[in-house]
């Protein structure tokens, strides 16, 4: 169900035959029905809409957009290369069928192992067409990518967190600087190499009367959870559990 | 319900049209204006000159702004300027980024693969 | 002053993005040009720490607060790469303005002194005596 259309490959395909007010019909919701209870409908008049508007901005930018897809909850999301990020918020605010204007969140995601390591996700809604839309792109510790506070001015906030959390510098940001950790706080705390024990601990101290920072000391080791969900979050890229490897000390005790 | 007797949008900061159809008028030229700059082949010339032409005759045939909005189908008279006056910058500024260029750089390959 | 922990971190993976292909630049074209935004900041350091002494009303001599600041500054020579060290300077220019505008309290300014911290047991049988440390 995860489709994923690349928009180079797919432009032009309906570009004739479309008239340009079918994507101005405003989605009210539909569904077929579904008997199963555990299996969420699927809505096919919506996720083909969301496919005809995907095709549309991908036909309309073909400079930026990287790929296009509609995911199995029927949310839009495109891809984008990090130079476009004005340009398509922009397209996407001021274009008559786009009608982006709420900026919903703004966020990052690090994923370590790739080249470019934080993903930047934009979540637009356009109240105009009741429709939401998700923007991505990517970015590394040391790439700038252009702050969108020209385009929607609640980004201010947004990207003074990811800033902070992340570390991701946003070129052009008209006041950047840290807005959740405390001041003096080294590092970014959502990286995946930051420890989740931090690496200072707070304390008062009655010599000095003031408070001080040291360098954390867990009196206990760090326990290990079992983090398995125990709900289907994604059925389709579900994998079989791992077999609990046994340590050395349970064997000895399982001998004796 | 005429223009005339249109008291208020019953939207925040948004005062009622005097002369709508000028206003778009004006607005729809400037727009068709500066889609000239944008080559002939390129899907936001061709979509938005559809949108911006379809609306536009709509202006010239339709006196009456309520069944005006009506035929619309995009608010009020009031909210449909908005829409033209954001088009207008939007074409302006498109001249300028040329979108209708071929991609700048493929993605790293494994860049959009989820799950990883 | 720069975070540390993070200049390192982002070196590492510099390296292999500037191996690869051209990059685009944060601010500096070239290190001479990066060179001369760090003596920009450690001037402007070196100037703040007398009036940061006074506006604190902090026990300690500008001399000492001078010789902590280059020492902060020194912790990073090894840096090469013009973007690590843009990122570091922008981080640096945020920590002066916290300074500057008093956002900072004494307790912050004071944490660069490591003041109150015990040096950790490095043999076995210093560590036994302070018992709990694995």
């Amino acid at each position: 169900m995860l489709a994923a259309a690349l928009g180079l490959a797919r432009a032009g395909l309906r570009a004739a035959a479309r008239p340009a007010v079918l994507l101005q019909a405003r989605f009210e919701g539909s569904s077929t029905t579904e008997t199963r209870p555990t299996v969420r409908p699927k809505d096919e008049v919506a996720q083909n809409q969301l496919y005809a508007f995907g095709e549309y901005v991908a036909e309309i930018l073909p400079k930026y957009i990287q790929q296009v897809q509609v995911t199995c909850f029927n949310e839009l999301e495109i891809f984008i290369h990090p130079d476009g990020v004005v340009p398509i918020l922009t397209f996407l605010r001021d274009h008559t069928n786009a009608q982006f204007k709420s900026l919903a969140d703004l966020t990052a995601i690090d994923v370590p192992t790739r080249q470019y390591r934080f993903e930047i996700v934009y979540n637009l809604l356009s109240l105009r067409f009741n429709s939401r839309i998700r923007v991505k792109t990517y970015t590394d510790e040391l790439t700038p990518v252009d702050s969108v506070v020209s385009v929607h001015q609640a980004a201010n906030w947004y990207e003074r967190e990811v800033w902070d959390m992340y570390g991701v510098f946003f070129a052009n940001h008209p006041d950047l600087r840290r807005i959740l950790t405390d001041y003096g706080f080294e590092g970014h705390p959502f990286r995946k190499d930051f420890p989740l024990s931090g690496y200072v601990e707070v304390r008062y101290d009655d010599e000095v009367k003031r408070v001080v920072a040291e360098p954390v000391e867990l009196a206990q080791e760090f326990r290990k959870f079992d983090l398995n969900s125990p709900w289907e979050t994604f059925p389709a890229y579900r994998t079989a559990p791992e077999t609990l490897k046994l340590e050395a000390g349970d064997k000895k005790g399982d001998t004796k | 319900m005429a223009g005339a007797l249109k008291k208020t949008t019953g939207l925040m900061g948004l005062a009622v049209a005097e002369k709508p159809h000028e206003h778009l008028r004006i607005l729809y030229t400037k727009i068709l204006t500066a889609l000239q700059d944008i080559p002939k082949d390129a899907a936001y010339r061709k979509y938005t000159e559809q949108i911006v032409n379809e609306r536009f005759n709509m202006v010239k045939t339709e006196p009456n702004v309520q069944k005006l909005e009506d035929k619309m189908k995009s608010g009020q008279i009031e909210e449909v300027i908005i829409q033209a006056e954001s088009e207008l910058s939007l074409a302006r500024k498109m001249a300028q980024w040329k979108p209708w260029e071929p991609l700048v750089e493929e993605p790293p390959t494994d860049q959009w693969r989820w799950p990883i | 002053m720069a975070a540390a922990g993070a200049g390192k971190a982002a070196t590492a993976t510099a390296t292999a993005v500037v191996a690869g292909a051209a990059v685009k630049p944060l601010f500096s074209q070239d290190l001479g040009e990066a060179k001369r935004r760090v003596r920009e900041l450690y001037r402007a350091w070196y100037r703040e720490v007398p009036n940061a002494v006074q506006l604190y009303q902090l026990d300690i001599t500008v001399k000492r607060g001078r010789d902590k600041v280059r020492e902060m500054f020194m912790k990073n020579a090894h840096v090469t790469d013009p973007r690590v060290i843009d990122i570091l300077v922008i981080k640096g220019k945020m920590e002066l303005q916290e300074t500057t505008r008093v956002w900072k309290q004494r307790t912050h300014i004071m944490r660069f002194f490591h003041e109150t911290e015990t040096p950790r047991p490095k043999d076995f049988l210093s560590k036994f005596y302070v018992g709990h440390d694995p």
